[in-house]
Protein backbone atom coordinates (compact mmCIF):
# COMPACT_ATOMS: atom_id res chain seq x y z
CA UNK A 1 0.00 0.00 0.00
CA UNK A 2 1.50 3.23 -1.15
CA UNK A 3 -0.28 6.88 -0.72
CA UNK A 4 1.23 10.07 0.12
CA UNK A 5 0.91 11.93 3.20
CA UNK A 6 0.56 15.71 3.45
CA UNK A 7 -0.04 17.94 5.67
CA UNK A 8 -1.42 21.62 4.66
CA UNK A 9 -1.51 24.08 7.18
CA UNK A 10 -4.21 26.21 5.72
CA UNK A 11 -7.95 25.27 5.73
CA UNK A 12 -7.94 26.75 1.67
CA UNK A 13 -4.64 24.16 1.01
CA UNK A 14 -6.49 21.54 2.23
CA UNK A 15 -9.56 22.08 0.36
CA UNK A 16 -7.41 22.92 -2.58
CA UNK A 17 -5.79 19.47 -2.03
CA UNK A 18 -9.05 17.88 -2.42
CA UNK A 19 -10.67 16.91 -5.61
CA UNK A 20 -14.65 16.17 -6.61
CA UNK A 21 -13.73 12.93 -8.84
CA UNK A 22 -11.23 11.61 -7.16
CA UNK A 23 -12.16 9.55 -4.11
CA UNK A 24 -9.06 8.44 -3.08
CA UNK A 25 -7.60 11.64 -1.76
CA UNK A 26 -9.45 11.49 1.24
CA UNK A 27 -8.94 14.05 4.30
CA UNK A 28 -7.59 12.75 7.77
CA UNK A 29 -8.16 13.49 11.38
CA UNK A 30 -8.31 11.45 13.93
CA UNK A 31 -7.89 8.55 11.46
CA UNK A 32 -9.51 6.14 14.48
CA UNK A 33 -11.80 4.72 12.14
CA UNK A 34 -10.41 5.28 8.68
CA UNK A 35 -7.15 3.17 9.36
CA UNK A 36 -9.32 0.10 10.09
CA UNK A 37 -10.19 -0.04 6.28
CA UNK A 38 -6.47 0.92 5.44
CA UNK A 39 -5.39 -2.14 7.53
CA UNK A 40 -7.61 -4.54 6.71
CA UNK A 41 -7.80 -3.53 2.76
CA UNK A 42 -10.97 -1.96 2.64
CA UNK A 43 -9.78 1.38 1.75
CA UNK A 44 -6.25 2.38 -0.38
CA UNK A 45 -5.90 6.12 -0.61
CA UNK A 46 -3.82 7.91 -2.67
CA UNK A 47 -3.02 10.81 -0.69
CA UNK A 48 -4.28 11.53 2.92
CA UNK A 49 -4.84 15.04 3.20
CA UNK A 50 -4.24 15.51 6.99
CA UNK A 51 -6.22 18.19 8.70
CA UNK A 52 -4.31 18.00 12.32
CA UNK A 53 -1.90 21.07 11.30
CA UNK A 54 -5.23 23.86 10.17
CA UNK A 55 -5.66 25.97 13.18
CA UNK A 56 -9.11 27.45 13.47
CA UNK A 57 -11.04 24.55 13.39
CA UNK A 58 -11.02 23.62 16.97
CA UNK A 59 -12.53 24.99 19.72
CA UNK A 60 -16.04 24.87 21.55
CA UNK A 61 -17.69 28.33 21.32
CA UNK A 62 -21.51 29.29 22.93
CA UNK A 63 -23.23 31.92 20.82
CA UNK A 64 -25.77 34.92 22.33
CA UNK A 65 -28.84 32.56 21.07
CA UNK A 66 -27.19 29.60 23.41
CA UNK A 67 -26.36 27.90 20.29
CA UNK A 68 -23.16 25.67 20.69
CA UNK A 69 -20.80 25.48 17.51
CA UNK A 70 -17.86 23.26 18.03
CA UNK A 71 -15.04 23.00 15.54
CA UNK A 72 -14.93 19.74 13.10
CA UNK A 73 -10.96 19.00 14.66
CA UNK A 74 -12.31 18.81 18.15
CA UNK A 75 -11.21 15.68 19.64
CA UNK A 76 -14.03 13.69 21.02
CA UNK A 77 -11.66 14.02 24.60
CA UNK A 78 -12.46 17.76 24.04
CA UNK A 79 -15.99 17.75 23.64
CA UNK A 80 -16.52 14.59 26.34
CA UNK A 81 -14.45 16.74 29.02
CA UNK A 82 -15.92 20.70 27.81
CA UNK A 83 -17.78 22.36 30.53
CA UNK A 84 -20.14 24.05 28.02
CA UNK A 85 -20.92 20.83 26.52
CA UNK A 86 -21.86 19.48 29.94
CA UNK A 87 -24.02 22.36 30.53
CA UNK A 88 -25.61 22.62 27.24
CA UNK A 89 -26.09 19.14 25.99
CA UNK A 90 -25.65 16.86 29.06
CA UNK A 91 -26.39 13.77 27.13
CA UNK A 92 -23.84 14.45 24.42
CA UNK A 93 -21.51 14.18 27.31
CA UNK A 94 -22.73 11.24 28.66
CA UNK A 95 -22.79 9.76 25.18
CA UNK A 96 -19.12 9.87 24.53
CA UNK A 97 -18.03 8.41 28.02
CA UNK A 98 -18.86 5.04 26.41
CA UNK A 99 -18.20 5.99 23.07
CA UNK A 100 -14.99 3.49 22.94
CA UNK A 101 -12.02 4.36 24.85
CA UNK A 102 -10.69 7.36 26.46
CA UNK A 103 -7.04 5.94 24.10
CA UNK A 104 -9.44 6.57 20.69
CA UNK A 105 -11.51 9.65 22.33
CA UNK A 106 -8.10 11.52 22.34
CA UNK A 107 -7.59 11.19 18.93
CA UNK A 108 -10.70 10.68 16.94
CA UNK A 109 -12.03 14.48 15.68
CA UNK A 110 -15.84 15.39 15.65
CA UNK A 111 -16.17 16.03 12.27
CA UNK A 112 -14.02 12.74 11.27
CA UNK A 113 -16.68 10.65 13.24
CA UNK A 114 -19.62 12.23 11.61
CA UNK A 115 -18.51 12.40 8.36
CA UNK A 116 -17.85 8.33 8.41
CA UNK A 117 -21.38 7.29 8.25
CA UNK A 118 -20.88 4.00 9.62
CA UNK A 119 -24.24 2.94 10.65
CA UNK A 120 -22.71 1.59 13.98
CA UNK A 121 -22.33 5.05 15.51
CA UNK A 122 -23.22 7.02 18.47
CA UNK A 123 -22.92 10.32 17.26
CA UNK A 124 -25.22 10.64 14.10
CA UNK A 125 -28.58 9.59 15.89
CA UNK A 126 -28.20 11.28 19.33
CA UNK A 127 -26.95 14.61 17.01
CA UNK A 128 -30.11 14.16 15.08
CA UNK A 129 -31.82 14.05 18.06
CA UNK A 130 -30.57 17.07 19.40
CA UNK A 131 -31.72 18.69 16.05
CA UNK A 132 -27.87 19.48 15.27
CA UNK A 133 -26.26 20.59 11.67
CA UNK A 134 -22.71 20.45 10.49
CA UNK A 135 -21.29 23.45 8.39
CA UNK A 136 -19.89 22.50 5.48
CA UNK A 137 -17.08 24.08 3.04
CA UNK A 138 -15.49 23.57 -0.39
CA UNK A 139 -13.44 25.36 -2.82
CA UNK A 140 -17.11 26.60 -3.80
CA UNK A 141 -18.14 27.67 -0.58
CA UNK A 142 -20.17 27.18 2.75
CA UNK A 143 -23.27 24.82 3.13
CA UNK A 144 -25.33 23.59 6.37
CA UNK A 145 -26.28 19.98 6.20
CA UNK A 146 -28.35 18.67 8.77
CA UNK A 147 -27.13 15.96 10.46
CA UNK A 148 -30.60 13.92 10.33
CA UNK A 149 -29.38 14.59 6.57
CA UNK A 150 -26.44 13.78 6.11
CA UNK A 151 -25.83 9.76 6.36
CA UNK A 152 -27.89 8.74 3.25
CA UNK A 153 -26.94 4.83 3.36
CA UNK A 154 -24.73 2.64 4.37
CA UNK A 155 -21.24 4.61 4.64
CA UNK A 156 -22.81 7.46 2.76
CA UNK A 157 -23.49 10.53 2.90
CA UNK A 158 -24.01 14.13 1.41
CA UNK A 159 -20.63 15.26 1.64
CA UNK A 160 -18.73 15.70 -1.96
CA UNK A 161 -15.12 13.97 -2.25
CA UNK A 162 -14.21 17.97 -2.24
CA UNK A 163 -16.17 18.75 1.04
CA UNK A 164 -15.03 18.85 4.33
CA UNK A 165 -16.96 19.69 8.15
CA UNK A 166 -15.74 22.59 9.61
CA UNK A 167 -17.94 22.99 12.89
CA UNK A 168 -20.93 21.19 14.31
CA UNK A 169 -23.75 23.38 15.46
CA UNK A 170 -26.04 22.09 18.07
CA UNK A 171 -28.90 24.75 18.92
CA UNK A 172 -30.04 25.98 21.93
CA UNK A 173 -32.21 22.74 23.74
CA UNK A 174 -34.18 24.93 25.89
CA UNK A 175 -37.57 23.08 27.33
CA UNK A 176 -36.15 20.00 24.78
CA UNK A 177 -34.58 17.33 27.51
CA UNK A 178 -33.00 14.05 25.98
CA UNK A 179 -31.95 10.91 26.32
CA UNK A 180 -29.32 8.22 24.21
CA UNK A 181 -29.76 4.59 25.02
CA UNK A 182 -27.34 2.84 23.81
CA UNK A 183 -27.06 -1.36 23.47
CA UNK A 184 -24.33 -3.34 23.27
CA UNK A 185 -22.97 -6.79 22.74
CA UNK A 186 -19.66 -6.89 24.18
CA UNK A 187 -18.10 -3.78 26.67
CA UNK A 188 -20.15 -1.14 27.60
CA UNK A 189 -17.83 0.98 25.15
CA UNK A 190 -18.24 -1.37 22.21
CA UNK A 191 -19.96 -0.15 19.11
CA UNK A 192 -23.21 0.17 19.30
CA UNK A 193 -25.68 -3.14 18.42
CA UNK A 194 -28.67 -0.47 18.91
CA UNK A 195 -28.60 3.35 19.43
CA UNK A 196 -32.44 4.92 20.84
CA UNK A 197 -31.23 8.79 20.70
CA UNK A 198 -34.86 10.88 22.55
CA UNK A 199 -35.48 14.48 22.49
CA UNK A 200 -39.13 16.19 24.05
CA UNK A 201 -40.10 19.47 24.26
CA UNK A 202 -42.70 18.74 27.61
CA UNK A 203 -44.58 20.49 30.52
CA UNK A 204 -44.57 17.59 33.08
CA UNK A 205 -45.83 14.77 31.61
CA UNK A 206 -47.71 16.70 28.79
CA UNK A 207 -45.04 15.94 25.18
CA UNK A 208 -45.15 19.31 23.47
CA UNK A 209 -43.10 17.63 20.89
CA UNK A 210 -40.61 14.87 20.55
CA UNK A 211 -37.88 13.65 18.17
CA UNK A 212 -36.81 9.92 18.27
CA UNK A 213 -34.01 8.41 16.19
CA UNK A 214 -32.40 4.81 15.91
CA UNK A 215 -29.17 4.03 14.82
CA UNK A 216 -26.89 0.82 14.41
CA UNK A 217 -29.44 -1.53 13.89
CA UNK A 218 -30.37 0.05 10.40
CA UNK A 219 -28.88 1.18 7.21
CA UNK A 220 -28.52 4.17 8.28
CA UNK A 221 -29.86 6.48 11.63
CA UNK A 222 -33.77 6.64 10.74
CA UNK A 223 -36.00 9.15 12.39
CA UNK A 224 -39.36 7.24 14.17
CA UNK A 225 -41.83 9.53 12.53
CA UNK A 226 -45.02 7.14 13.37
CA UNK A 227 -44.18 7.09 16.79
CA UNK A 228 -43.56 10.62 17.11
CA UNK A 229 -46.72 11.39 15.59
CA UNK A 230 -48.46 9.13 18.04
CA UNK A 231 -46.70 10.23 20.83
CA UNK A 232 -47.16 13.88 19.60
CA UNK A 233 -51.25 13.36 19.49
CA UNK A 234 -52.07 10.96 22.13
CA UNK A 235 -49.46 11.89 24.51
CA UNK A 236 -47.99 9.32 26.95
CA UNK A 237 -50.98 7.67 26.80
CA UNK A 238 -49.96 6.61 23.35
CA UNK A 239 -46.35 5.07 24.33
CA UNK A 240 -47.48 1.19 23.92
CA UNK A 241 -48.82 1.90 20.40
CA UNK A 242 -45.63 3.85 19.84
CA UNK A 243 -43.30 1.17 20.37
CA UNK A 244 -45.51 -1.52 18.33
CA UNK A 245 -45.27 1.56 15.59
CA UNK A 246 -41.54 1.27 15.49
CA UNK A 247 -40.88 -2.08 15.44
CA UNK A 248 -43.29 -2.93 12.71
CA UNK A 249 -41.92 0.40 10.47
CA UNK A 250 -38.08 -0.16 10.83
CA UNK A 251 -36.65 -1.88 8.85
CA UNK A 252 -33.48 -3.68 11.56
CA UNK A 253 -30.77 -5.38 9.80
CA UNK A 254 -28.60 -7.94 10.89
CA UNK A 255 -25.20 -7.68 11.73
CA UNK A 256 -22.03 -9.47 13.85
CA UNK A 257 -23.65 -7.77 17.18
CA UNK A 258 -26.92 -9.29 16.75
CA UNK A 259 -29.67 -10.44 14.66
CA UNK A 260 -32.70 -8.78 13.27
CA UNK A 261 -34.96 -9.98 15.50
CA UNK A 262 -32.87 -9.17 19.16
CA UNK A 263 -32.52 -5.61 17.76
CA UNK A 264 -36.53 -4.91 16.88
CA UNK A 265 -37.40 -6.33 20.16
CA UNK A 266 -34.58 -3.98 22.02
CA UNK A 267 -35.50 -0.99 20.11
CA UNK A 268 -39.67 -1.48 21.75
CA UNK A 269 -37.91 -1.94 24.98
CA UNK A 270 -35.10 1.15 24.32
CA UNK A 271 -37.61 3.23 22.89
CA UNK A 272 -40.33 2.73 25.83
CA UNK A 273 -37.43 3.32 28.40
CA UNK A 274 -36.22 6.48 27.04
CA UNK A 275 -39.52 8.59 26.92
CA UNK A 276 -40.01 7.35 30.37
CA UNK A 277 -36.55 8.04 31.83
CA UNK A 278 -36.88 11.22 30.35
CA UNK A 279 -40.70 12.55 31.42
CA UNK A 280 -39.56 10.65 34.90
CA UNK A 281 -36.46 12.73 35.35
CA UNK A 282 -37.90 16.04 34.77
CA UNK A 283 -41.26 15.25 36.38
CA UNK B 1 8.08 2.93 -0.95
CA UNK B 2 9.45 6.41 -0.24
CA UNK B 3 10.49 7.00 3.21
CA UNK B 4 10.35 10.62 4.53
CA UNK B 5 13.28 11.39 7.13
CA UNK B 6 11.32 12.54 10.71
CA UNK B 7 12.88 14.04 13.82
CA UNK B 8 11.19 13.75 17.11
CA UNK B 9 12.21 13.01 20.99
CA UNK B 10 11.45 9.27 22.10
CA UNK B 11 11.79 8.99 25.85
CA UNK B 12 13.47 12.54 26.34
CA UNK B 13 16.03 11.62 23.52
CA UNK B 14 15.99 12.80 19.75
CA UNK B 15 15.87 10.35 17.19
CA UNK B 16 15.76 10.69 13.19
CA UNK B 17 14.25 8.16 11.51
CA UNK B 18 12.92 7.25 7.97
CA UNK B 19 9.65 5.79 7.51
CA UNK B 20 6.97 4.62 5.29
CA UNK B 21 3.69 6.28 4.97
CA UNK B 22 1.83 3.23 5.56
CA UNK B 23 3.86 2.56 9.01
CA UNK B 24 2.69 2.96 12.35
CA UNK B 25 4.18 4.17 15.03
CA UNK B 26 4.62 0.43 16.52
CA UNK B 27 6.18 -0.12 13.34
CA UNK B 28 9.10 2.48 14.04
CA UNK B 29 9.51 1.62 18.14
CA UNK B 30 9.96 -1.67 16.64
CA UNK B 31 12.61 -0.88 13.91
CA UNK B 32 14.33 1.38 17.19
CA UNK B 33 14.00 -1.98 19.49
CA UNK B 34 11.34 -0.56 21.52
CA UNK B 35 9.45 -3.52 22.48
CA UNK B 36 7.09 -2.23 25.37
CA UNK B 37 3.80 -1.43 23.02
CA UNK B 38 3.10 -4.21 21.52
CA UNK B 39 0.18 -4.36 18.09
CA UNK B 40 -2.51 -7.03 19.17
CA UNK B 41 -6.11 -6.30 18.94
CA UNK B 42 -4.82 -4.12 15.83
CA UNK B 43 -7.75 -2.07 16.21
CA UNK B 44 -7.63 0.10 19.04
CA UNK B 45 -9.58 -1.85 21.39
CA UNK B 46 -7.16 -3.92 23.69
CA UNK B 47 -4.54 -0.84 24.45
CA UNK B 48 -1.31 -3.17 24.74
CA UNK B 49 -0.44 -0.21 21.90
CA UNK B 50 -0.44 2.49 24.54
CA UNK B 51 2.15 5.35 23.77
CA UNK B 52 1.95 9.20 25.30
CA UNK B 53 2.47 11.57 22.35
CA UNK B 54 2.84 15.10 23.59
CA UNK B 55 1.79 13.56 27.04
CA UNK B 56 -1.81 11.77 25.85
CA UNK B 57 -2.02 8.52 25.17
CA UNK B 58 -2.78 6.87 21.85
CA UNK B 59 -3.49 3.70 20.22
CA UNK B 60 0.03 3.04 18.81
CA UNK B 61 -1.03 0.47 16.10
CA UNK B 62 -3.56 3.06 13.98
CA UNK B 63 -1.56 6.48 14.51
CA UNK B 64 1.12 6.85 11.56
CA UNK B 65 4.50 7.41 12.04
CA UNK B 66 5.15 10.13 10.02
CA UNK B 67 2.95 12.13 12.39
CA UNK B 68 5.10 11.85 14.81
CA UNK B 69 7.48 14.81 12.95
CA UNK B 70 8.03 17.17 15.47
CA UNK B 71 6.85 15.53 18.28
CA UNK B 72 7.56 13.69 21.80
CA UNK B 73 6.54 10.58 22.47
CA UNK B 74 7.03 8.52 25.73
CA UNK B 75 7.13 4.71 25.40
CA UNK B 76 7.10 2.50 29.03
CA UNK B 77 10.86 1.51 28.37
CA UNK B 78 11.61 5.25 29.90
CA UNK B 79 9.58 5.32 32.90
CA UNK B 80 12.68 4.07 35.02
CA UNK B 81 14.87 6.48 33.31
CA UNK B 82 16.30 7.22 36.48
CA UNK B 83 17.07 3.76 37.17
CA UNK B 84 14.15 3.67 39.59
CA UNK B 85 10.80 2.16 38.90
CA UNK B 86 7.79 4.10 38.69
CA UNK B 87 5.13 3.85 41.32
CA UNK B 88 2.99 2.62 39.12
CA UNK B 89 5.70 -0.09 37.88
CA UNK B 90 6.45 -1.07 41.15
CA UNK B 91 3.13 -1.56 42.43
CA UNK B 92 2.46 -3.95 39.62
CA UNK B 93 5.29 -6.38 40.79
CA UNK B 94 3.59 -5.36 44.48
CA UNK B 95 0.51 -6.09 43.87
CA UNK B 96 0.76 -9.39 41.67
CA UNK B 97 -1.39 -7.59 38.74
CA UNK B 98 0.55 -9.50 35.52
CA UNK B 99 0.91 -12.98 34.65
CA UNK B 100 2.03 -13.36 31.23
CA UNK B 101 2.71 -9.53 30.69
CA UNK B 102 1.91 -8.84 27.34
CA UNK B 103 -0.91 -5.97 28.19
CA UNK B 104 1.20 -4.60 31.26
CA UNK B 105 3.26 -1.40 29.62
CA UNK B 106 -0.36 -0.37 28.43
CA UNK B 107 -2.38 -0.90 31.38
CA UNK B 108 0.53 1.24 33.05
CA UNK B 109 0.76 3.61 30.78
CA UNK B 110 -2.83 4.52 30.89
CA UNK B 111 -2.97 4.45 34.72
CA UNK B 112 -0.03 6.71 34.68
CA UNK B 113 -2.16 9.06 32.86
CA UNK B 114 -5.04 8.71 34.87
CA UNK B 115 -3.00 9.15 38.17
CA UNK B 116 -2.08 12.46 36.27
CA UNK B 117 -5.42 13.71 35.86
CA UNK B 118 -7.55 12.25 39.05
CA UNK B 119 -4.62 11.20 41.83
CA UNK B 120 -6.98 9.51 43.81
CA UNK B 121 -9.32 7.71 41.69
CA UNK B 122 -12.60 5.43 43.08
CA UNK B 123 -12.18 1.62 41.47
CA UNK B 124 -15.36 2.52 39.66
CA UNK B 125 -13.30 5.73 38.11
CA UNK B 126 -10.49 3.63 37.01
CA UNK B 127 -12.53 0.83 35.81
CA UNK B 128 -13.92 3.30 33.36
CA UNK B 129 -10.59 4.80 32.38
CA UNK B 130 -9.40 1.22 31.64
CA UNK B 131 -11.88 -0.08 29.52
CA UNK B 132 -9.78 0.04 26.75
CA UNK B 133 -6.97 -2.16 28.09
CA UNK B 134 -7.60 -5.77 27.94
CA UNK B 135 -5.83 -8.32 30.20
CA UNK B 136 -6.35 -11.78 28.51
CA UNK B 137 -5.27 -13.17 31.86
CA UNK B 138 -7.58 -11.42 33.49
CA UNK B 139 -5.76 -9.93 36.08
CA UNK B 140 -8.28 -6.82 36.31
CA UNK B 141 -8.61 -7.66 40.11
CA UNK B 142 -4.99 -7.47 40.71
CA UNK B 143 -4.44 -4.35 38.15
CA UNK B 144 -7.32 -2.34 40.63
CA UNK B 145 -5.18 -3.14 43.54
CA UNK B 146 -2.31 -1.57 41.41
CA UNK B 147 -4.09 1.44 40.64
CA UNK B 148 -4.46 1.94 44.58
CA UNK B 149 -1.70 0.95 45.91
CA UNK B 150 0.54 3.32 42.91
CA UNK B 151 -2.23 6.03 44.00
CA UNK B 152 -1.05 5.81 47.67
CA UNK B 153 2.79 5.07 46.13
CA UNK B 154 2.63 8.75 44.57
CA UNK B 155 1.14 10.88 47.65
CA UNK B 156 3.47 9.32 49.72
CA UNK B 157 6.71 10.12 47.70
CA UNK B 158 4.43 13.78 47.70
CA UNK B 159 4.53 13.79 51.07
CA UNK B 160 8.16 13.22 51.74
CA UNK B 161 8.64 15.75 48.74
CA UNK B 162 7.38 18.47 50.72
Amino acid sequence: MSFELISPNTLRDALDLLDVDDPSIRPFSGGTALRLMMKSGVFSPSKLVVLRGIPDLSGIEISDDGSLTIGALSTLAEVETSALVARQVPVLAGALKHLSNRRVRNVARIGGAIAHGDPHMDLPPLLSALNAEVIVESRNGRRHIAVEDLVIGYYETLLEPDELIVALRIPAQDDWHSAYRKVTARSADDWPALGVATSISHEGKEIRDIRLVVGAATERPTRLDISEGVLRSEGVAGLPRAVEAAMESVEVMDDSHGSATWKKALLGVELRRSVEEILGRNA
Amino acid sequence: MTKKPIKFVLNGREVQAFVSPDDSVVDLLRELDHFGARESCGQGLCGCCTVLIDGVSVTGCLELALLLDGKRINTVEGLDADGQLSAVQQAFIDTGAFQCGFCTPGFILMIEQLLDENPDPTDDEARDYLSGNLCRCAAYPEILSAVRNAAMKRKTAQGADA
